[in-house]
């Protein structure tokens, strides 16, 4: 049996009642945030830079010699020349997707017997960006970026490709390689508004 | 005879005036109320379509006079048309009464700047405000629609209560000027404004111009959460545009114009801007008054639709019959 504890509304004095103070209140505020500066950004032409973490449209990164061990292993069986797609066709992205059907990876195997990436489309209509492929690639390959602009005139222009992705990796990390891994930047507005974080 | 033509070609031409002025400045008082919320909100408002935005109303009435005009099935069509009108007309039409200054002399002619002074002019003001309603009224029973229908009865439930109580906290100033005439009741405040006897009769207009016109406290017709968009849900493009309108800019303009003069002394105030003075002390307090009702407007939530009519009966009558008896007491002290 569930308790239910019933509150009575607080009564309002008759002061209040007769002078409207809760009218008063509430227009003292609307009129400090009168006079305050606006707090929006006029977006098409002022656009934010989302955090590093960022769900954004998807990367590829490239083979630049900062691969995790992993992938060390695996070019011993790929064809993948410096400065392109990290990607070994693993279909582990594919497999982590709750949406699976908006992948279309292929590969080929090559007359010296190694595999090559011949295809990664992925159809972003259907995408939720929920990272998971980000989390489930072996060799650190597939990211998501801090671009959030993919609004396209036809549904073609919503699927991205092997080169585009690479080539979008290449942007992000020579942007934000470096960039602490963070959500929330510091600053001194928030600390005044809510005080600093203490770590046991 | 040929008096009768002039006097009646320049009241032509002076409702002309009037009418497109009032026209000119709903739309740019349009503008000024999203300037408003919007710096309330801390957001600016419009922004990209002119300097600040301020050719927004001009692209608004482009975009509303040339949107499809959907007239739905199984609607009362006369009404449905008359009423965006009845809406309209009357909101208007009290400007007929107002007057905005003192006549001016310019290049030996005499320049009244009001169209005419009768000597009801106050209940004309009146009875063009309650005709107002029958639009909203008629919009949402002509709608054949269930909000509107709601919205509409709310609208008569509504005013029936501070209808009532405006004209009676009308009373005040009227029994201190001693005439209905609007420029009568200026020229009356000459010394102290009506305001200080008047006080309770000022909150009762408050309210009462509040309910009247829809702003929020008093916005049950169209309670976005509750009625889709209250009694103008059906229409579309430009009689849908003629609504907010007539409530929001023409009818609240005026009403404020008719409580500056009852209250705040019309245009009396030191002669400190030259000829123009009357007009500049006029329309700082009309601003002033308008702002106010902004200001109200996009600071409280709604209230119920019984809360409201409780207040009228309850609170707001009494009140302004208070009123009477305090003013009543002030003129027999001070004469």
């Amino acid at each position: 049996m569930v308790k239910v504890k019933y509150l009575e509304r607080p009564k309002l004095t008759y002061k209040e009642r007769i002078f409207f103070l809760d009218f008063i209140k509430g227009m003292k505020i609307t009129i400090k945030n009168f006079f305050r500066k606006t707090i929006t950004t006029a977006y098409p032409y002022e656009k934010l830079t989302p955090p590093k973490r960022f769900r954004g449209t998807h990367a590829h990164r490239v083979r630049d010699g900062k691969e995790p061990p992993s992938f060390n292993v695996l070019l011993k069986f790929m064809e993948i020349e410096e400065g392109e797609s990290r990607c070994v066709a693993c279909y582990m992205c594919q497999q982590a997707c709750p949406m699976p059907t908006l992948f279309r990876i292929e590969a080929e195997q090559l007359p010296n017997g190694k595999k090559r990436v011949t295809k990664f489309d992925m159809n972003l209509l259907n995408c939720l960006y929920c990272g998971l492929c980000v989390d489930a690639c072996p060799v650190d390959c597939i990211i998501m970026t801090d671009q959030y602009e993919g609004a396209s005139y036809d549904r073609k222009g919503c699927v991205i490709h092997l080169d585009d992705m690479a080539e979008r990796g290449r942007d992000f990390d020579n942007r934000r390689y470096n960039e602490p891994d963070r959500i929330w930047i510091d600053d001194k507005n928030r600390e005044k508004l809510w005080g600093q974080i203490e770590w046991t | 005879m040929k008096e009768l033509i002039i006097t009646s070609i320049a009241i032509g031409v002076k409702s002309l005036v009037f009418i497109i002025g009032m026209f000119l400045l709903a739309a740019y008082l349009t503008w000024i109320e999203r300037k408003f919320a919007g710096h309330v909100q801390q957001r600016p408002g419009p922004l990209h379509v002119g300097w600040h935005g301020l050719l927004q109303p001009i692209a608004d009435a482009l975009k509303v006079l040339t949107k499809e005009d959907i007239v739905p099935q199984g609607v009362d069509r006369f009404l449905f048309y008359l009423a965006s009108l009845l809406a309209f007309v009357p909101a208007i039409m009290i400007l007929a009464v107002v007057p905005f200054g003192e006549p001016i002399n310019i290049f030996g002619y005499e320049i009244k700047p009001y169209i005419t002074d009768l000597n009801v002019g106050l209940i004309l003001a009146l009875a063009f405000g309650s005709i107002s309603i029958y639009g909203v009224i008629f919009a949402g029973w002509a709608s054949n629609s269930k909000y509107p229908m709601i919205g509409g009865l709310r609208k008569a439930a509504v005013l029936i209560g501070y209808e009532v109580a405006l004209g009676f906290a009308m009373v005040g100033p009227i029994m201190q000027a001693g005439t209905f005439s609007l420029r009568g009741i200026v020229e009356a405040q000459q010394g102290l404004w009506f305001i200080i006897p008047n006080i309770l009769g000022f909150i009762v207009i408050l309210f009462a111009i509040l309910a009247e016109t829809g702003r929020t406290p008093f916005d049950v017709q169209e309670a976005e959460a509750e009625l889709v968009s209250g009694y103008n849900t059906e229409y579309s493009a430009m009689k849908f545009g003629l609504f907010p309108l007539a409530e929001w800019y023409i009818a609240t303009f005026v009403l404020s114009a008719i409580a500056v003069i009852l209250f705040f002394g019309g245009w009396n105030g030191p002669h400190i801007f030259g000829a123009l003075s009357p007009f500049i002390w006029f329309f700082l307090k009309l601003a002033m008054m308008f702002m106010f009702f902004l200001w109200v407007h996009w600071t409280l939530p709604r209230y119920r639709v019984d809360q409201i009519t409780e207040l009228a009966w309850k609170v707001m009558l009494p009140l302004s019959l208070v009123n009477i008896l305090v003013v009543a007491i002030w003129i027999m002290i001070f004469g």
